[in-house]
């Protein structure tokens, strides 16, 4: 079943633990979401004050997001707002902090891993490493990369995008008296994480400053306020598509067979050709495109068939 | 199939086990207290969805972006009996 | 097979026919694209000097864009760019047109077809009609109304949306020197007459004025040019999502296979749950907003059930 749904969960009257793990001694943690077939686990994570390790790799893609403090990573300074994607096998300087520092550590793939070294792994895909600091170097962007489309007064900053499944990474803001009548779900799981302010939906009231929440596919979210604005940490798993409708009581299966019911009648050929026999094929229709996306652990993953599941 | 790194992953070992035993059983408590939370919400949300298909029918629902839409009486939906759920 | 691939096709050089039809006597047609199945077609049709017939309806949708002249239907006077749909059913006022008339005339359930009557159908869904002039009365908007997005200089003016299938008919224009580095192919079918303008795509060449296409699903595209712009009429007959890529001798059913993976990947539970046996159900899935969407003739039409086959075929 992968990850729960956990939502509203709000984080900061929670203690933080040790992570007594290898290559995290030093930091404290409290475990946001937890996907109970590979370990692949949203964080929030407390560096302390001289948290120090060597150069080493994960087994997993690895994201961050620093909330506050600081850490060097390398020959990097990662401040507040600081976002790195790190793929599997790329192997990062080392790191230590000394004021400390507070982040949302994810990763996608299994549990935190961390092995010493200085050089990447041989099958490491370098190429989609990403560090930058999303305050200082993204641009705020209209909400309207999906469509149809949130209304105005959501704003993002796309910090990640994979071309394979189209999971996305991203700050978003509300503006304060932020309104939208409508009740949205998408096909994809979707997460944030409240930064700073609080923002509202109907099934789940208020979400405030350290609230979380893991959403899987066909959940109905909204309507939606805010008051006074709010700036959040959010991912999707893969393609965002934006479903509204105004039924307050419709269930998962039902929002799934309406979803179904669109593609059924807006891409007609599309869904015969997928509903035929024999085309329920374990690794997914071929794409010249991408030859080799079948072997992209996020694609095996969103299908059941992970690489790293807990026996 | 070509082999991606996380194919590569060795063995897990006792300790990460051990933390994820650890994380999966808190993780059940926590869902748990989040739907008992939910469902005392229940009587405040009824007003909510109330409040809420008023607005649909008076200022409209939001079709895309700041497009509204008022909805016809005969559109608006009914409450089904079975309970209703807003954490799965 | 429903239409054929149409493309490209200039009938400026085509002579007219009498269209000798009930409820078309006094007009000529050219026919743009006809489906073999249903009858359905696009026409380009010339009202005469002094045509005239009385009010009435026909038993399928019809659209109708005029590209010259006037017609005066009930109380309306369409001219140059007038836009209208009329569902199937819907009665409209007598026809008349004195100094003549030419317009595209498209009917997307079945052959043309006109039956005398005062009075709509019972089972008319007039509140999907529309009349209006497009040149006048519609905003030009970016092209941005998909994502991924034609490049600027490609705007559209939208004259009608079906929201079961997400359909549209536009008008586009390009701008001079528009250019667009990239090949697209869609999930729907696609048709367009060039109004005036010549642009260019790199598998078809030149499309001048009176230029069209009728290009069915997952045919490759593009790129494209326009050297001194140009402005068209529209259609799709469902959701039109651009896929790009730069590919020039992939096959339709390579395209197809990548639409499928990008919705394996990019909606994984939506297409297992599609691809489970069980799934490929005669009227497609259940939706609690549209309960009543499997009745609707156009969605029945894309899934090969059309109301009105063609039955000697």
């Amino acid at each position: 079943m992968a990850r729960p749904h956990i939502e509203p969960y709000v984080e900061l009257d929670t203690p933080y633990k040790k992570l007594d793990l290898n290559g995290f001694k030093g930091s404290e943690y409290k475990a946001l979401s937890l996907d109970i077939d590979t370990g692949a686990c949203t964080l929030k994570v407390q560096f302390n004050n001289g948290f120090k390790r060597k150069p080493g790799l994960s087994y997993s893609d690895m994201e961050i997001f620093v909330l506050e403090g600081r850490i060097k990573v390398g020959k990097e300074v990662w401040g507040r707002g600081h976002h790195a994607f790190v793929p599997a096998g790329m192997a990062l300087g080392a790191m230590q902090s000394e004021p400390g520092a507070e982040v949302l550590l994810m990763f996608n793939d299994s549990e935190p891993s961390f092995y010493e070294s200085d050089k990447n792994h041989q099958l490491a895909l370098t190429a989609a490493f990403t560090s930058l600091n999303s305050y200082q170097d993204a641009p705020w962007a209209p909400a309207t990369l999906a469509n149809p489309s949130v209304a105005s007064g959501c704003m993002l900053k796309v910090l990640r995008y994979d071309p394979i499944t189209e999971a996305c990474s991203f700050l978003y803001c509300m503006s304060p008296e932020y309104a939208q009548d409508n009740i949205s779900y998408h096909d994809c799981a979707e997460e944030s994480y409240h930064i700073w302010g609080t923002s509202w939906m109907m099934q789940f009231g208020d979400l405030p400053t350290g609230g979380y929440f893991w959403r899987p596919p066909w959940i109905n979210h909204g309507a939606f306020r805010c008051e006074r604005g709010t700036i959040a940490f959010g991912r999707t798993d893969s393609k965002l598509h934006n479903y509204f409708h105004f039924n307050p009581w419709s269930n998962p299966d039902e929002n799934l067979h309406r979803a179904a019911a669109h593609l059924y009648r807006q891409r007609p050929t599309l869904f015969q050709w997928v509903a035929t026999d024999g085309h329920n094929h374990p690794h997914g229709p071929d794409d010249f495109e991408y030859p080799h996306y079948h072997d992209d652990a996020q694609v095996r993953h969103l299908h059941g068939h992970t690489p790293n599941e807990i026996k | 199939m070509a082999k991606r790194v996380q194919d590569k992953k060795p063995k897990r070992s006792k300790s990460a086990m051990a933390w994820l035993e650890e994380n999966i059983a808190e993780q059940k408590l926590r869902y748990k207290a989040i739907v008992k939370e939910m469902d005392e919400l229940a009587p405040t949300r009824a007003r909510w969805y109330k409040e809420f298909l008023e607005i649909c029918q008076t200022r409209g629902t939001n079709v895309t972006g700041d497009m509204r839409r008022k909805i016809a009486k005969h559109e608006v939906p009914k409450k089904p009996k079975r309970k209703d759920r807003v954490v799965y | 097979m429903a239409r054929p691939h149409i493309e490209p096709y200039v009938e400026l050089n085509q002579p007219f026919k009498k269209l000798d039809l009930n409820g078309f006597k006094g007009s000529e047609y050219k026919v743009l694209s006809l489906d073999v199945d249903t009858g359905a077609c696009t026409l380009k049709v010339q009202f005469k000097n002094g045509f005239k017939r009385n009010p009435g309806l026909s038993y399928s949708d019809m659209e109708l864009f005029v590209l010259e002249g006037r017609v005066k239907v009930g109380k309306e006077t369409w001219g140059r760019g007038h836009y209208a749909f009329i569902p199937a059913g819907m009665a409209i006022g007598a026809m008349s047109s004195a100094q003549g008339a030419e317009v595209l005339l498209m009917f997307n359930d079945s052959e043309p077809s006109f039956y005398e009557s005062d009075k709509n159908h019972q089972l008319a869904l007039t509140q999907a009609h529309v009349s209006m002039n497009s040149y006048l009365d519609a905003p030009w908007t970016s092209g941005a109304i998909v994502q991924p997005a034609a490049s600027n200089g490609c705007m559209i003016k939208l004259l009608h949306y079906d929201p079961l299938s997400e359909a549209i008919t536009f008008l586009y224009t390009l701008t001079p020197e528009f250019m667009q580095d990239n090949i697209s192919y869609h999930d729907c079918c696609e048709e367009s007459y060039h109004i005036w303008g010549t642009s260019w795509m790199m598998q078809f060449g030149d499309l001048p004025t009176g230029g069209y296409f009728w290009r069915p699903p997952y045919i490759n595209h593009g790129s494209f040019r326009s050297k001194r712009g140009c402005i068209a009429f529209g259609r799709t007959d469902s959701k039109i999502h651009n896929y790009f890529h730069f590919n020039p001798w992939s096959s339709q059913a390579e395209n197809m296979a990548r639409s499928a993976a990008h919705l394996y990947r990019q909606r994984p539970m939506m297409y297992d749950w599609v691809a489970s046996d069980g799934h490929n159900h005669p009227h497609g899935p259940e939706d609690f907003e549209h309960a009543h969407y499997h009745d609707d003739a156009q969605i029945r039409h894309l899934h090969g059930h059309p109301p009105s086959p063609i039955k000697s075929k």
